[in-house]
């Protein structure tokens, strides 16, 4: 019985021991992933200002009249297409939404 | 053992040595668990423990397409450890090739008499790079957070910049700093006995939020579009500088703001701090013949004239309170929409007399001059009107031609807004949302309407009035192929600064209108400071707001005049 009891005492504190030892391991697991998903979050921010620096306006005007020898579009060139249709009746308001603005309270308004 | 026992004596000896030994164990164990307990546990502490306070990454800035206008991004900072370099002059040499600066600088930092010297802050991610490459004794990097404006100088007066602390000093950085800084937050890290990091004391803690991202009412495009436009216009009259503002007249949303010469926020120190400001709402001038369309608006809405009345343009003169009004073209009797169209002063003058002061004031009141908009940008003046217990004799006939008062580019655009919109006097706006990190909207500007200056007959008639001006008068240069442009040009003479009087050489040529004038999308203010050979309004600033308006309405899908018709049958579900 003696023995049965130190041998249960033993288990136990061996698993106690282990689990200590095993969220260490798991504690520097965590921190190598940690580590690398900072490092991939810096690669993806840096290649969004990559993207964002090569889609700028002027680069891209640049590159197609220089390397692509386009131009502009002259007069006459953009026809715009305007597409009569019969809109249903409860088609939105033209305009958008108006507030007043809240230092002008005693505007004149009609 | 016996009492003869030749070893006892030394048995004892060992004893009490053994015994001695425990107890200065003990009383040595006393002293570090009892009596120094508090003091070396909070040392342990310290050594096993490190707070370090994280910041979220401040948010980004985005057009109204979601284009990135500017972003934060982690980039390492050297730093150096003077005590343990052992040849400074060498690692000074390796850490130039990389960093692009002079070794003697380096050196000098690397032999100062401290524990630890900044050598470069926010480098490159390149250069970071070559710098793990090179891996030199007490040398070493840590990441910090840089502001990155991958447009280089576009919009740069309304993006502003922030500090190398990462605090916002100008422009939309600093007005919504609070909304864009990140959240700080203390962390606790358990460390072992080789100082890495094992994990932070709570598993379940959050990382701080990063800031809020701020879009714009800007488009990336229209912007590009002014900033070109206007950038070779002053480069072509040479002229000090420019203007060009761009604004949705039925909301007040700025499209475009473009400032010339622009910088680069990348590189704020390459230039002096005057190249900062954002003149469209900072500087106020004399805006010449553009006051007119308002003068006209005040007669219109008074019904002290009419489109057809008749007013005599004194053959070209005309003296007022001593002093003379020229009008650069001579002329008798014109009709009040002629006086507008060939910007005849003696006739705005006259206009101006008829109102009287008080009306022509609460007009130019009431269109929003002398008085900050409360745009939603640091820095903006409010221009300047006088009461009139301050006008003199001649001070009604000089505002009528934009004189003796002063306004900003902004305060222009959006008065003449109001004349577009039919009569509604807008507050304008940069920003349109403020979203955090999971696209919840914390800010959401839209249209607020300050006042109604005017009536929609009034703004009607005098579109039609405005659009004389571009067929028939000085601004025809602003006309745009396909479709129908009301404006006004306006040329000031600026005071010169030695006389204190109006310079006979220094310039202000502007023009100021919208289009398409049957359903305005755009109104433009363009402003030429101070170029040289000519200076008529009509002659350098009409064309440019020709050139931003030809390039951006069809962008925006505005059809011209004849627009090709397709007749197509719309289900109630496919309707825009």
């Amino acid at each position: 019985m003696k023995t049965v009891a130190f041998a249960v005492v033993m288990v136990l504190l061996l698993l106690y021991v282990w689990e200590r030892v095993d969220i260490v391991r798991v504690g520097y697991q965590v921190e190598r992933l940690k580590s690398k998903k900072v490092a991939l979050q810096r690669e993806s921010d840096e290649l969004r200002v990559k993207v964002s620096a090569l889609t700028a306006p002027e680069r891209i005007a640049h590159a197609a009249a220089d390397k692509l020898g386009m131009m502009p579009p002259g007069q006459g060139q953009i026809v715009l297409v305007r597409v009569e249709t019969t809109l249903p009746t409860n088609a939105g308001p033209a305009m958008p939404e108006l507030r007043l603005a809240k230092n002008e309270v005693g505007g004149r308004m009609p | 053992m016996t009492a003869n026992d030749p070893h006892r004596l030394r048995r004892v000896v060992v004893a009490c040595v053994l015994m001695l030994g425990f107890v200065g164990v003990l009383c040595r164990l006393f002293t570090l668990q009892v009596l120094q307990a508090a003091e070396l546990t909070a040392r342990a502490d310290r050594q096993h423990r490190k707070t370090v306070t994280v910041e979220g990454s401040r948010g980004g800035i985005y057009d109204r397409q979601g284009k990135v206008l500017a972003i934060n991004m982690d980039v390492p900072s050297v730093f150096g450890v003077p005590a343990s370099l052992e040849n400074p002059s060498g690692v000074a040499r390796d850490l130039a090739r990389v960093l692009h600066v002079k070794a003697d600088e380096i050196e000098r930092k690397l032999r100062q008499e401290r524990s630890f010297v900044w050598i470069a802050r926010k480098l490159d991610p390149e250069q970071g790079r070559s710098l793990e490459g090179l891996s030199l004794e007490g040398i070493g990097t840590v990441m910090e957070g840089r502001r990155f404006y991958p447009k280089g100088p576009l919009l740069a007066h309304v993006l502003g910049f922030s500090g190398m602390d990462g605090q916002g000093l100008e422009g939309i950085e600093r007005r919504y700093d609070s909304f864009l800084r990140g959240e700080k937050q203390l962390v606790v890290l358990q460390r072992d006995a080789l100082g890495r990091t094992v994990f932070p004391k709570g598993l379940n803690e959050q990382a701080p939020s990063p800031g809020r991202s701020v879009v714009l009412t800007i488009d990336e495009v229209i912007q590009y579009i002014a900033e070109k436009e206007l950038d070779e216009a002053v480069a072509a009259t040479r002229a000090k500088g420019g203007v060009a503002v761009v604004m949705e007249p039925r909301t007040g949303a700025v499209l475009a703001l473009a400032i010339s010469p622009k910088f680069d926020p990348n590189a704020v120190r390459a230039v002096s701090p005057d190249r900062w400001r954002n003149r469209a709402l900072t500087d106020a001038y004399e805006p010449g013949s553009t006051m007119k369309v308002f003068i006209a608006a005040a007669a219109l809405e008074e019904k002290v004239m009419d489109p057809g009345t008749l007013i005599h343009g004194e053959n070209g003169q005309m003296t007022v309170a001593g002093t003379v009004i020229h009008d650069h073209e001579k002329s008798g009797w014109i009709t009040f929409s002629q006086v507008i169209q060939k910007s005849s002063n003696i006739g705005a003058a006259k206009t101006a007399m008829a109102l009287g002061e008080e009306r022509v004031h609460r007009y130019i009141r009431a269109f929003g001059f002398g008085e900050k908009s409360d745009i939603d940008l640091p820095g903006e003046a409010a221009g300047l009107v006088k009461e009139t217990k301050h006008w003199g004799r001649r001070s009604l006939a000089s505002m009528a031609i934009g004189q003796e008062i002063g306004v900003t580019a902004l305060q222009l655009v959006t008065a003449v807004s109001a004349v577009a919109n039919g009569g509604w006097l807008m507050k304008p706006y940069v920003v349109s949302e403020v979203h955090d990190g999971k696209g919840q909207a914390v800010v959401q500007n839209g249209p607020q309407v300050r006042r109604r200056p005017i009536s929609v007959e009034t703004a009607k008639t005098l579109t039609g009035i405005l659009e004389g001006v571009v067929t028939n008068g000085t601004g025809g240069k602003a006309a745009v192929p396909g479709y129908r442009v009301a404006g006004k040009t306006g040329t000031a003479q600026k005071i010169d600064p030695q006389t204190g009087a109006y310079s006979p050489t220094l310039f202000v040529g502007s023009f100021t209108g919208f289009v398409p004038a049957e359903d305005p999308r755009l109104a433009i203010v363009v402003i030429i400071d101070e170029p040289h050979a000519e200076a008529w309004g009509g002659v350098v600033a009409a064309p440019v707001f020709r050139r931003i308006a030809e390039q951006a309405l069809p962008y925006l899908g505005v059809s011209s005049r004849a627009p090709v018709k397709l007749a197509m049958a719309m289900g109630p579900e496919e309707a825009p």
